[in-house]
């Protein structure tokens, strides 16, 4: 059995990207979404060191608001699961301690975004921590989480029919995602999602594409959208040779 | 990933597949009723609070003589080879 795969960009950027995947079955597109989101492993603090808080924030508050700082996730085999990297911060008040405030002692696992702020200091506060950042998957904890908004639609397909009876108000045809006309994608955002303003005056129907489906993905910083769908297919291979050399014994 | 038959006939399989969720045993199962020989598949998983059986107990059912345990490991190869082709298909793509 050889599977025929086919894969299309629609959308493409580092941290956000719309593709078609073509003859996939729905029980293999949802193993590789739902590993998107919960066992591709990824950089999160997890436990800090407060030397001087003298903010209107409780530690463990100012742990779990730290612990949810993406951080970049260093390539695969580089770190395993015990391995920690140690982030400090350093702010005095009056001013607004950011995440890129951070200063790591790894150049790999760093604030993937510098803007997210931690909490804002008045005159004389001070928040000096020394952080532990570990490697964890989504399944244990929500900041471990690297792909943030992933799903997919099927494609689908448009047909045009005949015209509209003259006098008959035409009713709003909304479908959102990705469709194929003629074997060209065009998302419906370039439409408004609305089928009526691509084909005034016009029946449509539409029907889901078998098989193809339509995967959008974002992620949190940590990686690129590339890493995280081959890191999530990866995990999934890993299980099943691991189930194959299991059942071979 | 720890297995551990829980019953087991000529063409009956029930196979516990300890530490796996959703995620692994629905590819799996699909896997499997794709195979041929295959006349059932199906995985019963409880939720963490229920305080019993939580671990996925997968069930085959095979026709014509085959071992489920080969049917098994026949799926398991199959998914193998989907997330190889899916990474060759994304990348070339990517």
């Amino acid at each position: 059995m050889t599977e025929e795969y086919d894969v299309e960009f629609v959308e493409r950027e580092d941290r956000k990207a719309r593709f078609l995947v073509r003859g996939v079955t729905p029980a293999f597109a949802n193993g590789i979404r739902r590993a998107m989101i919960a066992d591709v492993p990824t950089m999160a603090i997890d436990t800090v060191r407060f030397v001087e808080n003298s903010s209107v924030m409780f530690d463990e508050q100012l742990a779990l608001r730290l612990g949810l700082v993406p951080l970049t996730t260093p390539p695969e085999g580089e770190f395993t699961e015990d391995d920690t990297v140690t982030l400090s911060i350093d702010v005095e008040g009056p001013a607004t301690a950011y995440s890129g405030d951070l200063v790591s002692s790894d150049d790999l696992v760093q604030p993937a975004d510098e803007n997210v702020p931690i909490i804002e200091l008045k005159d004389d506060q001070r928040l000096e921590a020394e952080a532990d950042a570990v490697l964890n998957r989504g399944k244990d904890h929500a900041k471990h989480q690297g792909g943030v908004a992933v799903g997919y639609r099927h494609l689908q397909r448009v047909e045009v029919g005949d015209d509209v009876p003259e006098f008959e108000e035409q009713e709003r045809r909304i479908v959102r995602g990705v469709i194929e006309e003629d074997g060209e994608l065009v998302p419906t955002s370039e439409f408004d999602h609305d089928l009526t303003n691509r084909y005034p005056g016009k029946e449509v129907r539409v029907e889901d594409v078998p098989n193809a489906f339509v995967f959008h993905v974002e992620t949190d910083g940590s990686f690129t959208v590339d890493e995280l769908v081959t890191r999530a297919v990866d995990s999934i291979e890993a299980r099943a040779i691991e189930l194959e050399e299991a059942v071979q014994l | 990933m720890e297995l551990r038959v829980t019953e087991s006939s000529d063409d009956e399989l029930s196979i516990e597949i300890g530490g796996e969720d959703h995620t692994f045993m629905n590819v799996l199962k699909g896997a499997l009723l794709e195979h041929d020989d295959v006349s059932a598949a199906t995985y019963d998983m409880n939720p963490e609070q229920s305080g019993g059986q939580t671990e996925p107990i997968l069930t085959i059912k095979t026709e014509g003589g085959v071992d489920p345990l080969d049917a098994l490991e026949e799926a398991a190869v199959n998914v193998r080879e989907k997330t190889t082709a899916f990474r060759e298909a994304f990348e070339a793509a990517a």
